[in-house]
């Protein structure tokens, strides 16, 4: 007995070289990082047993559809943006003075004349797109690496995807991660890019999608940015400053912040719009969020993100919902 | 208690099936969709939403947003009587500002209307702001520019079919605001009243009177556009967290109007629902 051979030891989930990339950090935006699935997580998903973020009556719902679920899959991308100036890999400068890299760019012209060398002789609304490129590339970087773990465990598609992002620290680090529930669909075949279908959906509500028709493509998600540098007016309308020269600004609309609100969530579903394609954006959300920096200067940043659906069969639409009430 | 569908029951779907087409629709190479046309969408509406929309024969055809920052002049804040005009004066200017540019952008887009507008409107010392963003929508073989002015509605795709199903429609936001200082009390009223408990009058009178105009501002803007009233109306009152001597009242709500000859009543089924009393699925977990 003593010389029959044990079981192989399996490997430890929890070694040194577990979380290590294969294949090192994000390099080339904006399209992320491939082939860099750790070794932890290609044995994981060869165990046999599969791991789900799925509630139970989403389980429930999964299978009724033929969802058979494979792995919860996750991609992290940690990001350091500490420099978007020139000579940075994103190509911006840090000065409405020198232009942008591309995109939205507005200006007003002070209507006083010379009044001080302190004053505000012009201001600029600008669209920050080397930060939307540095966005971009963390978060198409943790996609793709979930996306990787997805296609390593044969799935054919990833359902209740969340994506989150978080300053790590005072550090100018900012976290991303996106997570989901790999799923094969039985008897289904794989999506002819090879690569798995996405979607924020899960249970009854991936359930209602396909009943109306229209199958998940990926969850889409973009950013805009813009920065306003106030001239006199908008500093006077923002602040309550009568401008030190008698100059009191009357009730107006404040033109320059008004349209940088506009512009950010243009440019933001302009983004998505492009990314589409002959496919639909459901369910989006838009996040906007201001940063005062100070005498009317702020920097607007517009997240949004829906799921990209395409239509597999026509337009049929179900029959009127009976009103129904609860008794309780 | 049998399985059988009655007759008004529609047949199960297969949503196995449903799946693997949609599956195999995936697995070609992409192409223009089934029911051309309808591409190139967005919305922020739920799937039930536009489930609810379908059934009515309305879609969603993108999202819509309109943006409004009004200033407040300086010191209009600072300790004086009545009604702080300028200020009720900027929240209504702001509304209609971000409103107009809601119309514009749904007309440009070919909607007929905005549905599900989330009203972002904030006071500060110096500016009212307003963000209002909603999803344009139409009935299904709606093409080209209607001749009806689009209306905008905060109202769900849940409530606007209801809405429509009972021979009702939308016609827009109505909105009312108002700012009033309460009062100064003398130093002997407010010496005297100190150990007392007491009604602050002086607060509730400045609260009844931003809250009587407010609503009659309201009102007046629901039969500007020939309305017969007012549903889902929200209100927000307190004092103004950078002058806690001021008060504020803001109202909006959407107005409607009958379409049909008479209201058509629904009948609702009466159901029981048979839930164990366990914790419910927690919907919020999920994004879509």
């Amino acid at each position: 007995m003593a010389d029959q051979p044990g079981p192989e030891p399996g490997p430890d989930p929890a070694a040194p070289s577990g979380g290590q990339l294969a294949h090192g950090p994000v390099g080339d935006p904006p399209g992320g990082p491939t082939d860099d699935l750790p070794e932890a997580a290609e044995r994981r998903f060869s165990e046999g047993a599969f791991t789900s973020g799925l509630t139970v009556p989403d389980f429930a719902a999964c299978l009724q559809m033929g969802l058979e679920p494979v792995g919860y899959v996750q991609g992290f991308c940690v990001m350091q943006w500490q420099w978007y100036g020139m000579g940075s890999p994103f190509g911006g400068f840090g000065s409405p003075y020198a232009g942008q890299a591309r995109g939205y760019s507005e200006s007003w012209q002070c209507p006083h004349g010379f009044v001080s060398a302190e004053h505000r002789g012009w201001g600029q609304n600008y669209e920050q797109s080397w930060i939307e490129d540095a966005w971009h590339q963390g978060f198409d970087g943790a996609y793709a690496r979930m996306l990787e773990e997805a296609s390593a465990a044969g799935a054919h598609g990833v359902v209740g995807v969340t994506d989150t992002s978080q300053p790590l620290g005072d550090l100018g680090v900012l976290e991303f991660r996106v997570q989901g529930t790999a799923v094969r669909v039985a008897g289904g075949q794989l999506p002819a890019d090879g690569r798995p279908w996405t979607t924020y959906l899960a249970g009854q509500r991936l359930a209602k999608s396909i009943e109306a028709g229209l199958a998940p493509v990926s969850v889409a998600a973009t950013v805009a940015s813009v920065r306003v540098w106030a001239y006199c007016v908008t500093e006077y309308l923002t602040e309550g400053s009568s401008g030190g020269w008698g100059y009191q600004a009357a009730a107006a609309e404040i033109d320059q912040m008004s349209k940088a609100h506009m512009a950010v969530r243009r440019i933001a579903r302009e983004q998505i719009r492009g990314r589409l394609g002959h496919d639909s954006l459901h369910g989006a959300s838009m996040l906007t969020s201001e940063r005062e920096l100070g005498q009317g200067d702020a920097e607007l940043q517009c997240i949004l993100r829906g799921n990209r659906v395409r239509r597999f069969k026509a337009f049929d639409p179900l029959p009127p919902p009976r009103p129904t009430v609860r008794l309780l | 208690m049998s399985g059988t569908p009655g007759p008004d029951t529609p047949p199960p779907v297969d949503i196995a099936a449903e799946m693997r087409t949609a599956a195999d629709y995936l697995s070609r190479p992409a192409s223009a969709p089934a029911g051309t046309g309808r591409g190139g969408r967005t919305s922020d509406l739920s799937m039930d939403e536009e489930i609810a929309l379908h059934s009515i024969g309305w879609e969603p055809l993108q999202l819509v947003c309109g943006a409004c920052l009004f200033s407040v002049p300086m010191g209009v804040w600072n300790w004086g009587q009545g009604e702080i005009a300028s200020a009720s004066n900027a929240y209504a200017r702001a509304f209609a500002g971000a409103s107009d540019q809601l119309h514009a952008e749904c007309t440009k887009v070919g909607g007929r209307g905005v549905v599900g507008v989330h009203v972002q409107a904030e006071v500060y010392r110096h500016h009212v702001d307003v963000v209002l963003l909603g999803t344009a929508v139409r009935p299904v073989d709606a093409t080209g520019l209607s001749a009806e002015p689009v209306f905008v509605s905060d109202l769900s795709g849940r409530d606007f079919a209801l809405l429509l199903s009972s021979g009702w429609a939308p016609l827009g936001l109505a909105v009312g605001a108002s700012f009033v200082y309460a009062p100064r009390r003398s130093a002997g009223t407010a010496m005297k009243q100190k150990s007392q408990n007491i009604e602050l009058t002086n607060f509730t009178e400045a609260m009844y009177s931003a809250r009587e105009a407010a609503m009659e501002r309201m009102q007046r803007s629901a039969l500007a556009m020939d309305g017969t009233g007012v549903v889902e109306v929200k209100v927000t009152e307190g004092p103004m967290e950078f002058a806690r001597h001021a008060v504020s009242f803001t109202a909006y709500g959407t107005v409607v109007h009958l379409v049909a000859a008479e209201h058509r009543t629904l009948s609702p089924r009466m159901v029981l629902p048979m839930d164990d009393p366990v914790q419910q699925f927690d919907i919020t977990s999920l994004r879509g």
